[in-house]
């Protein structure tokens, strides 16, 4: 294309030199922000480590050992495996509903689905303050309660009882919208050439139209609504933080309130709060690649 | 409809998305459903613009359910003045600094995630392919779990509590790298070529012909980011020490304890309303490139 063979050699060298000159931002911010800091993290885990009075030594292995044997951190784990099991298998559900249901295309479609996608982009902690009312004792949960004439007045998030139950309700209430939009790109996808053929096959009732092309199709979306909602499961920190602090108790402690409490409540404990923050890497990084292997051989079989 | 009918601009109807037919009292049924929805999503946000335009520290359900009044209407200008005096005036710093903040954060990663993704997509060198797994591989690192290490990190640098430590850990984004390589795969090369033939540069090719091009990808990403960093709390929480540094849902929660466990929730509520607005007005004037964004992201898992 470019005539002699000495300047293709001369245009493909200044072509990757400009390549390399462009992504090197990337690399520098990536390398320095992101992969540094997951060494790192493991390099503090093995130190006690007080950055401000500069008291630092190494430690071995042996806050991996405090982090595992004094029972607090698997407790956390506990909660929030408990919390994903819960908030994940709802919010799959409610999010494919919201996407059938907003797959029409009627007048009220549009403006009704931009409203139910608000919480997605609302900030979690803005969130968390509003429903700190919708769970206080005079507040909209409790008012509802009083109307229907059932036991009212219950301070849900100082309850050891149903905190945790109300930290879930708004996640689950504001996440579903955010994976609806997962759902729709892939119910929208669907080629209407296999809607025409199905209906000539004798495919007509909506309620066959959904077990035998929506759902089969919706799979790979699905796959995709469960890993994400794992992995940001796994990581729930904002809204402990705003609602509950952990409490009452430890009834909402999940990991990262965890690595929050001993890096920062108490001093020379940061080799601990890297120590718990990298177990919690390792086991979302295992699930993740987990599941694909998982996924892939129930989608093969 | 996929990501790229998005990015390119395309209306829905043009791309004959597959929707659901539905006529007849079904169809009034399903709407009166969405209404509902729409109502019931609505509630929390309802309440707290009301309460906004209340005087009263009571924290029940109110029985008024009108918000415009007028001395709700000065209720609302009182509250709007505790908030924004609230702590020696601080609250108008604290909005600046989320904002310097975020501007910040998209100027960066959509320069640096534009030539990235355009590099990827366009240009021929060696290790291009194993490069780019190594910026999707980043995806498998959730930020939350590496706050800690970025925080020593920042103590060791002295950077810790400074603008530039708050800004730079966001910048690097490879959901936006993603995005704009994808946008660059599908605009026609044609122009590109003869430009390339012409004896153009690759970076004058990049800057002239082909980022002007991509002004959906921009603002895709763009507000993506102002979005993420705007409701960033995990990385200034562990990152800032002092309360002028705080960012809007710092200030948030500091203004939630500032009365120890009495809440006034009409402060509260013209607070959070405040710190939600740039949200909402940037949410209501682009709400199709919200999709856009979430699609490309979809698209690197799915």
């Amino acid at each position: 294309m470019n005539g002699r063979n000495g300047a293709v050699v001369k245009t493909s060298r200044m072509e990757s030199t400009a390549a390399y000159l462009m992504i090197a931002p990337l690399f520098v911010l990536l390398i320095l922000f992101t992969f540094f800091p997951v060494f790192y993290s493991f390099y503090i885990s093995l130190f006690h480590y007080d950055p401000f009075d500069h008291i630092v030594y190494f430690v071995g292995l042996s806050n991996y050992h405090i982090v595992i044997t004094n029972g607090l951190f698997l407790y956390s784990l506990l909660n929030v495996g408990y919390y994903t099991l819960i908030v994940v298998t709802a919010q799959t559900f409610l999010a494919m509903l919201l996407a059938i249901l907003f797959n029409t295309k009627l007048p009220v479609s549009r403006p009704a689905r931009a409203i139910v996608y608000l919480p997605a982009i609302s900030s979690p902690v803005a969130l968390s303050i509003i429903f700190i009312w919708v769970f206080s004792p005079q507040g909209l949960i409790n008012s509802l309660l009083a109307f229907l004439h059932m036991p009212h007045g219950i301070n849900f998030l100082y309850s050891v009882k149903y905190a945790f139950y109300a930290i879930m309700a708004l996640n689950i209430f504001s996440t579903a919208p955010y994976f609806m939009l997962i759902y729709l790109a892939a119910l929208q996808s669907i080629p209407l050439p296999v809607l025409e053929a199905a209906s000539i096959d004798g495919v007509r009732s909506f309620w066959h139209k959904f077990r035998y092309i929506y759902f089969p199709m919706l799979r790979f979306s699905t796959i995709l609504v469960v890993i994400l909602g794992i992995i940001g499961s796994m990581q729930l920190f904002d809204q402990v933080y705003v609602m509950t602090q952990g409490g009452p108790g430890n009834a909402t402690l999940v990991p990262l309130m965890y690595v929050y409490d001993y890096a920062f409540l108490s001093t020379g404990t940061l080799g601990l709060a890297a120590a718990a923050s990298f177990i919690l890497f390792a086991i979302i990084l295992v699930i993740t690649v987990l599941q694909r292997n998982f996924f892939r051989e129930l989608t093969w079989s | 409809m996929n990501v790229l009918d998005f990015l390119k601009g395309k209306k829905e109807e043009e791309t004959v998305p597959t929707v659901f037919r539905i006529s007849g009292w079904r169809a009034y049924a399903i709407q009166a459903l969405m209404i509902v929805l729409a109502f019931v999503y609505l509630i929390p946000f309802y309440w707290m613009i009301l309460k906004s335009f209340r005087n009263t520290i009571f924290a029940g359900f109110p029985v008024d359910l009108n918000p415009f009044s007028r001395t709700s209407l000065s209720y609302f200008i009182s509250n709007f003045n505790t908030v924004w005096n609230f702590s020696f005036s601080a609250f108008p710093l604290w909005y600046f600094n989320s904002v310097f903040i975020a501007v910040c954060v998209v100027a960066g990663s959509v320069v640096v995630g534009a030539m990235a993704g355009y590099a990827f997509a366009r240009l021929r060198f060696r290790g291009r392919e194993a490069l780019f797994i190594v910026v999707l591989a980043t995806l498998m690192i959730p930020f939350p779990v590496i706050t800690i290490a970025e925080y020593v990190f920042m103590v060791d640098i002295h950077w810790v509590n400074t603008y530039q430590s708050l800004i730079l850990p966001q910048m690097a984004s490879a959901v936006n790298v993603f995005l704009f390589r994808q946008f660059f795969l599908t605009i026609p090369s044609e122009v590109e070529e003869a430009a390339k033939i012409d004896g153009l540069r690759p970076m004058s090719i990049f800057l002239r012909i082909s980022a002007p091009l991509a002004k959906p990808a921009f603002a895709a990403s763009a507000i993506l980011t102002f979005i993420g960093s705007w409701n960033n709390f995990i990385w200034p929480l562990f990152d800032v020490q002092t309360i002028n540094m705080y960012t809007l849902p710092l200030a948030l929660n500091f203004f939630k304890g500032a009365n120890g466990t009495q809440i006034y929730w009409n402060q509260m509520m013209m607070a959070t309303l405040i710190s939600l607005i740039p949200t909402f007005v940037i949410y209501i004037i682009f709400e199709r490139y919200f999709v856009t964004g979430l699609s490309a992201v979809s698209g690197i898992k799915g």
